[in-house]
């Protein structure tokens, strides 16, 4: 497959963002190639309510 | 041209690039536990959590299928104004071209209450059913 770009006048006026986070890519520009990933957990078990002890890994 | 880029926190992995760049390739495995109260044990975090060893599947791209030719007529790219108030964990702001962008964030969120913190039971307790008690007294006001 071949894929031609021309790259003509770029004019960007005002961007306002609040945040660009987990993974996330603002690019004004161009890319061959863009990957990105992102895992976020926070399952019911994750409140833990009772004595404050040390986290440990569990399955 | 950039005339004016405002940024207040570029954090964790983060990238603000202005100009081109070849290759980014940016990392994050962040462990974040909030506690009731303050306490923090030294090894924590040394644990191998499988959120952060589990691997994520990714694409696999054949980059000798196809061709990208690329031609910039005009080399400039004119920005006026870029806020971005925060950038974190492996994301990147990037103005101007690049070739590869390669990100990966795993975030594990824990939150430890204290059992007998004397906090309002509804909130940390869930409760088998939901009643809800209109308070007509109150509505007729």
């Amino acid at each position: 497959m071949n894929f031609t770009v021309i790259n003509r006048d770029l004019q960007v006026g005002d961007v306002h963002i609040i945040a660009v986070t987990s993974s996330a890519v603002f690019l004004i520009g161009d890319a061959d190639m863009i990957n990105v990933a992102s895992a976020f957990d926070t399952p019911p078990e994750a409140l833990i309510i009772g004595p404050l002890v040390p986290l440990t890994p569990r399955g | 041209m950039v005339q004016l880029v405002h940024n207040e926190l570029t954090s964790f992995s983060a990238v603000l690039q202005i100009g081109d760049s070849k290759e980014i390739t940016s990392r994050a495995k962040v462990l974040a536990v909030q506690r009731q109260q303050e306490l923090f044990f030294g090894n924590e975090g040394e644990g191998n959590f499988p959120l952060f060893t589990n691997p994520i599947p990714r694409l696999a791209m054949d980059t000798t299928s196809w061709q990208m030719n690329k031609l910039n007529e005009s080399p400039a790219i004119s920005v006026r104004t870029i806020r971005v108030l925060a950038i974190s964990f492996s994301s990147v702001v990037h103005i101007g071209s690049t070739s590869t962008i390669d990100t990966e964030a795993r975030v594990k969120h824990t939150r430890q209450l204290a059992a007998n913190s004397g906090a309002k039971p509804a909130l940390i307790a869930p409760q088998s059913s939901i009643r809800i008690i209109k308070d007509e007294s109150s509505c007729l006001q």
